[in-house]
């Protein structure tokens, strides 16, 4: 019955206001986004999308025990407006939530992820500390509403590999007229060093009308993300032993 | 029918015949106040609300008679308004009688109908009735509307229970969203929605659907509102998800805007913040009461006799959330809530309880 009446409701002018009303609406957004800070959010209350303040400092406050995030890049972000940060991940990694909560407390902005499950009672934890459903419209109804969002490719298990960028997902963001940024991350299964490099807005190699935009635009971003990898190096580079004074290496 | 009056317009035959004819003196003075007020009326639109005996639809008809594009006003219920209504033509007629509806919708020939009869269930009837008043109002008022020649436009009140709360649902659902409702309530918004949007096609007229958040105000009924004015406030403990709501007179503000700016589309109303149901009972100090699964059979019972009947869109909006992006309010109807979510729950909790007066006499 409900896909029935999905497929019947058709208002008389809905088809040809559609296209102009969101175009409107994006601008709207755009004019009208006010950035939340980290800092001046109530505790005890949830915003537009679920997420609470005082659960994310408190999980931020634990985080620390876990990972010791180093971000760079944080200045190619757009201060007002919502931007779409693609990470490359690894199986229980959980980079796109480290990602997040680093890059939060750096911007002093709320920064959510997608890729939250849909069943209590994971989904609705991850939830509060700012987690989307895994949806191209749920992604584009953030973005368009001016917040930063970071998503992670498909996970690879090695380490300078990215893996597929989902490109539905970054069409969501073409949709909402909004940025899309590469980050590199590394992170040890057993060490707290944690990295997360954001690198300059990914452009498609050519100007596309139709879902070829989305496609390229999703291609690059996977590229950039291999070269800023390429360019951060492993979390930890040599042994111990090419620290020592003796070994030769870094002038000593 | 004089204008400048709230009264029955002959819906009452009844109640007509026995009141006197009403006599004039052969040289009645002329009254400047209602001569003024006919010329006005004359340069606006035929405005037809339906349930404007409801908290929601009185306050409609009391803000559209205060615009300035709103000539006649007319109205229809099963109950009578809450409020005095200066200008208004109530008529009194049950859901049930499709011809006098019809008769009456079609002599008033409106430009703009305002369809705000809808029971919410639980809310002033068991589910079942409202289910049942819903769909013949419904049918009757869309149906005679579609009769009317001057009929230009057609503003119809929803809600985003439309949306549904399904697994993988859209955490905050844009009015694109597909409409997949998932309770009784929001298959009933579904279709009215789908009866007005197939009438505004087939008679060419415009056709908004104002898609509002749980509406809560003072004298509002709302199933949602009684739940969380109880002393004790059920949660769900693994989720106990964030909704949104919007006050009655920001709702009421919406559709009168839909009805002057001739909204063609469906549109999100709902207050800006959300809040939990344990976040609501701590602002409201109220003892909240965590549920896992078999308890909330429980606890609808106890509720249910405690008077606060829980239907199942209010215990899907405390399971799943009830959620809406209300981004393009402002753009598409140029006016945004005066009160956020969080405004409207610490407003909830300052309602005046029942005050009981012993009576000055005692008789017995």
């Amino acid at each position: 019955m409900a896909n029935t009446l999905g497929r019947v409701v058709n208002f008389p002018v809905r088809a040809t206001a559609a296209r102009a009303g969101a175009a409107v609406s994006r601008a709207a957004a755009d004019f009208n986004a006010s950035v939340v800070r980290l800092t001046d959010e109530q505790a005890g209350v949830v915003d537009d999308w679920g997420r609470d303040p005082g659960l994310v400092r408190t999980i931020i406050r634990a985080s620390r025990l876990r990972w010791d995030v180093t971000v760079g890049g944080d200045q190619r972000l757009p201060r007002r407006k919502g931007a779409l940060i693609v990470v490359n991940a690894r199986t229980r990694a959980l980079a796109p939530i480290f990602s997040a909560l680093a890059l939060s407390e750096v911007v002093d902005r709320p920064v959510r992820f997608v890729g939250r499950p849909d069943t209590a009672p994971i989904g609705p934890f991850l939830r509060r500390i700012g987690g989307l459903l895994d949806h191209p419209d749920e992604l584009a109804g953030a973005l368009a509403g001016g917040q930063l969002v970071i998503m992670g490719a498909a996970h690879d298990e090695r380490t300078r590999r990215v893996g597929r960028v989902d490109h539905a997902l970054v069409g969501a963001a073409l949709a909402a007229g909004v940025q899309v940024f590469p980050a590199a991350t590394s992170s040890s299964p057993i060490g707290r060093e944690a990295r997360l490099e954001i690198g300059a807005a990914s452009r498609s190699p050519r100007k596309r009308r139709g879902p070829l935009a989305e496609l390229e635009l999703a291609d690059q971003v996977g590229v950039d993300i291999g070269l800023l990898l390429a360019e951060m190096g492993e979390i930890r580079t040599g042994t111990p032993l090419d620290w020592l004074p003796l070994s030769g290496i870094g002038g000593a | 029918m004089p204008l400048g009056s709230t009264a029955p317009a002959g819906d009452d035959e009844s109640l007509a015949q026995a009141m006197p004819a009403p006599t004039r003196a052969a040289a009645e003075p002329i009254n400047w106040r209602r001569v003024v007020l006919a010329f006005m009326v004359m340069g606006g639109k035929r405005v037809f609300v339906s349930g404007v005996g409801g908290e929601l639809g009185t306050t409609i008809a009391g803000l559209l008679e205060a615009e300035d594009w709103v000539g006649e006003l007319s109205g229809i219920d099963a109950d009578p308004p809450r409020h005095r209504l200066h200008r208004t033509v109530f008529h009194r007629i049950h859901p049930d009688e499709h011809d006098r509806i019809v008769q009456t919708v079609a002599s008033f020939n409106p430009h703009v109908l305002v369809h705000v009869g809808v029971w919410e269930p639980d809310a002033r009837a068991a589910p079942e009735a409202a289910a049942t008043l819903t769909d013949q109002a419904a049918t009757s008022i869309l149906g005679a509307a579609a009769e009317c020649s001057a009929l230009e436009h057609v503003v119809v009140r929803s809600g985003i229970e439309i949306y549904g709360r399904a697994r993988g649902a859209l955490t905050r659902p844009s009015e694109s969203a597909p409409i997949a409702p998932t309770s009784e309530w929001g298959r009933t918004v579904a279709a009215i929605e789908h009866t007005a949007a197939k009438v505004g096609e087939r008679v060419g007229v415009s056709v908004g659907a104002v898609r509002l958040a749980p509406v809560l105000g003072p004298h509002v009924p709302s199933p949602l509102g009684r739940l969380l004015r109880q002393p004790g406030v059920p949660f769900s403990v693994l989720a106990d998800p964030p909704f949104a709501v919007i006050e009655d007179r920001d709702a009421a503000r919406a559709i009168v805007s839909a009805a002057r700016l001739g909204l063609a589309e469906p549109v999100n109303v709902v207050a800006s913040g959300a809040i939990t149901a344990l976040q609501a009972a701590r602002r409201g100090r109220r003892v909240p009461i965590p549920l896992v699964g078999p308890d909330w059979r429980i606890a609808r019972g106890l509720s249910h006799l405690l008077g606060a009947p829980i239907p199942d869109h209010v215990s899907e909006a405390l399971h799943r959330g009830r959620l809406a992006d209300n981004g393009r309010m402002r753009e598409l109807l140029g006016v945004t809530p005066d009160h956020g979510t969080i405004d409207v729950i610490d407003r909830l909790y300052h309602w005046p309880s029942i005050v009981h007066q012993p009576a000055r006499i005692k008789v017995a």
